[in-house]
């Protein structure tokens, strides 16, 4: 029998070396516009936002080199200094809300729906719908399904003799977060669910056989021979959740307001910096350039890190 | 995220870039005189236009054109415009602490040798167009706004209250009301902008308005002294009387409880009437302020209120006489009578009295007893603003997060990295 890699591998041959005729230029004319772009709205803005991050402002007027001054500023001023550390904060409990609720509901229907393939496709594609709708929107229409005035969630419970459960579900300091967790979860829930399907359907069924054949229980095949070749497919979702989950903005924008709603229990980074940039005095530019500055570094440097963590234990 | 915020801020320089190259038709005219007014106000477009056209029509061969833009983005596209000959000659401009960016990049004309007409404007409003560092004002303001407790006509009569004339009587009222199961204030607490004005509204007799201003100006008093602290007692003592489960309640959730009827009051600017009576036409509405409450510093009726905003020339203006003329006839009382009838505010020109009655109500309330909206107007000119201090301070006490000390404490100690008290 021919091992699989070697079906799959021979046709990619054949395809590398008829690239090796094209010739370089060619190549550098395709890579271009491509090169061109990013350079222009990622590199671009990057180095300009660091340049702009050395300067105090007075409007849109530079107004003198200060170093590290902004940084010093941003770091040391009340409640700044604090709101970023707190801000920090709910984006770490976000991002570990995020992987705890929508990565492992997202994992358990996967491993349902493989399973169990009977309306694979259908559900897969409900799951995913969300994706299609803008967050700000998503957080609209959820704010007003919460609303403790007229929302419908709450009129339901009411019904029911559960009214003790009826809240201000975007009003209370400690259920805000929790309730943004479930909403994000509700609208990305689909992506770990498609990955996690794709990497399930790539585990070979030998392996499963041969567990079921040993009298391996359930929980056993999935946890010795499933779960072990995901890995690659949980360090994926891991880094994307981590990207996303600091990036977060515009959901809690239309949760929560640009404050990050009651007493700032849901005020994150991205708020955070846009306050600092739109709701700023005479020095926002330098100041809001500075916290974007800081705002790259940490999300770029762990998003490394952890890629590498990773992918250090795929090896291993 | 300065991946996603630089792409947005490249598209936002080009847009401007691209606005910028527009070609201007004034100056291709001979003697012809194209001004440019940039402003965010991009529903009054058709009333700036027929206001505008008795000034065109008074000076021929200058043609006036408003320009608006989004009202969020409106700022930075301003600072931008106003670093270029391309853009206002007359903008539109904000007041107060929302002022001083364009001041400090030298962006605008000083206007107190300029407009001989603002000598007539009163004291307080011209602050709301003053650059804090040179006290020089910027702008010919436009409009005022004062902040009221605005109620439903309908449902006052149908439970026999007419407006208080003592805190006593207002408190029966609410009590009447909420035993008759109707919410009394539709006030919001999620939206934390509302709250300073809120707070203006029912704490502004407990610590005393414009004296106690003037006393935190000159460093005689404090936000953390105790008539500020008992303020903020006074209003929160009346949130019995704010709907169930407050704390998760919008300024949209609010205002719907109260055009929709279920609540009998809103406190709130006077920009709201406009809001309610396109939301439900039949509504009646009228307005009070909160009488002094027990044991205010002043035994009158206060009524706060502040100024919305500003025209000022661009010093960038290659047509700046042109210009000049303009934000002069904006002095006017032809030009605040067109603003106020057009646009159903209350203008900032002395002895204009606007048509509508609860406009004329509000203003002449105001002008009796004035009252500032002391942490927008006064303590917005640096960073952290003592607007946005407040806004979260209240919301953290309203949740129970701060005691009321505590919540002065941190506007006290947020303003105190910037502010220094004249003399």
């Amino acid at each position: 029998m021919v091992p699989a890699q070697e079906l799959t591998v021979r046709p990619a041959r054949r395809r590398r070396r008829q690239a090796g005729r094209t010739s370089p230029g060619w190549i550098t004319a395709f890579c271009l516009p491509a090169f061109a772009l990013y350079g222009l709205f990622v590199v671009v803005p990057l180095v300009t936002a660091f340049y702009y991050g050395l300067f105090r402002w007075e409007g849109t007027r530079q107004a003198g080199f200060v170093g590290f001054g902004n940084y010093r500023e941003i770091l040391t001023r009340y409640p700044l200094s604090e709101e970023i550390t707190a801000a920090l904060g709910h984006n770490v409990l976000f991002f570990v809300g995020t992987m705890a609720i929508q990565n492992t509901i997202g994992l358990g229907l996967a491993v349902l729906l493989h399973r169990n393939p009977w309306g694979k496709r259908l559900f897969q594609t409900l799951f995913s719908l969300p994706y299609l709708i803008s967050p700000l929107i998503v957080g609209y229409i959820w704010s007003l399904l919460l609303s403790p005035t007229f929302g419908p969630i709450n009129h339901v419970l009411r019904a029911v003799g559960l009214d003790s459960w009826a809240r201000p579900w975007l009003g209370e300091p400690d259920v805000a977060l929790p309730v943004l967790i479930l909403v994000n979860a509700w609208q990305w829930i689909g992506g770990p669910l498609l990955i996690f399907g794709a990497a399930l359907a790539g585990v070979p069924r030998e392996l499963e056989e041969a567990a079921a054949i040993d009298g391996a229980s359930a929980a056993r095949t999935f946890w010795s021979v499933r779960f072990p070749l995901l890995i690659p497919a949980v360090g994926v979702i891991t880094v994307l959740t981590f990207i996303g989950c600091f990036n977060i903005f515009d959901l809690v924008y239309a949760l929560g307001g640009s404050d990050g709603g009651p007493g700032g229990a849901m005020d994150v980074l991205g708020l955070l910096y846009y306050r600092t940039a739109f709701q700023g005095g005479s020095n926002a530019i330098g100041e809001s350039s500075a916290l974007a500055m800081l705002i790259f570094v940490l999300i770029f440097g762990i998003s490394v890190a952890l890629e590498r963590a990773l992918r250090r234990r795929e090896v291993a | 995220m300065p991946r996603k915020y630089g792409v947005l801020g490249a598209a936002a320089m080009l847009a401007v870039t691209l606005a910028g190259c527009a070609p201007d038709s004034g100056d291709s005219g001979g003697d012809a005189v194209n001004l440019k007014v940039w402003g965010w106000r991009q529903e009054d477009v058709a009333a700036y236009n027929k206001i505008f056209q008795s000034y065109e029509d008074a000076h021929p061969g200058v043609t006036v054109e408003y320009v608006p833009y989004k009202n969020t983005e409106y700022d930075t596209i301003l600072k931008t415009g106003l670093t270029d000959a391309n853009g206002p000659d007359v903008a539109q401009l904000r007041s107060y602490g929302l002022l001083q960016p364009l001041v400090a990049a030298s962006g605008l004309v000083p206007l107190d040798d300029q407009v001989k007409e603002l000598a007539d404007f009163p004291k307080p409003v011209l602050d709301g167009a003053r650059g804090e560092n040179d006290g020089k004002v910027y702008g010919v303001p436009f409009a005022l706004q004062t902040l009221h407790v605005i109620y439903n006509e309908k449902l006052f009569a149908d439970h026999g209250i007419t407006a208080p004339t003592t805190w006593a009587d207002m408190i029966a009222a609410f009590e009447k009301l909420k035993g008759a199961n109707v919410i009394p204030l539709a006030s919001t607490v999620t939206d934390t902008w509302m709250l300073p004005i809120q707070h203006e509204i029912f704490g502004a007799t407990t610590y005393g308005g414009t004296d106690y201003l003037n006393k935190m100006l000159t460093g005689g008093a404090k936000f953390t002294d105790g008539p500020w602290v008992k303020s903020l007692e006074t209003w929160k003592g009346t949130n019995k009387y704010w709907p169930p489960q407050s704390s998760g309640v919008s300024y949209a959730d609010a205002q719907a409880l109260f055009t929709s009827g279920r609540a009998a009051m809103f406190p709130g600017g006077i920009w709201e009437l406009g809001v309610f009576e396109k939301a439900n036409p039949d509504l009646k509405m009228g307005i009070f302020n909160v009488p002094p409450a027990p044991g205010a510093a002043v035994d009158k009726t206060l009524v706060p209120g502040y100024v919305d905003g500003s025209f000022g020339v661009s010093a960038k203006s290659p047509k700046r006489e042109a210009a000049l003329s303009l934000v002069r006839w904006m002095a006017s009382e032809e030009f605040g009578r067109a603003y106020s009838n057009e646009l159903r505010q209350i203008s900032a020109v002395p002895n204009v009295q606007p048509q509508d009655n609860l406009l004329a109500q509000a203003l002449r309330a105001y002008q009796e007893n004035p009252s500032p909206y002391v942490t927008y107007a006064y303590f917005s000119g640096g960073s952290p603003t003592g607007w946005d201090l407040a806004s979260a301070a209240f919301s953290d006490y309203l949740l129970g997060r701060r005691d009321a000390a505590g919540a002065a404490g941190h506007i006290q100690r947020g303003v105190d990295q910037w502010f220094r008290p004249k003399n």
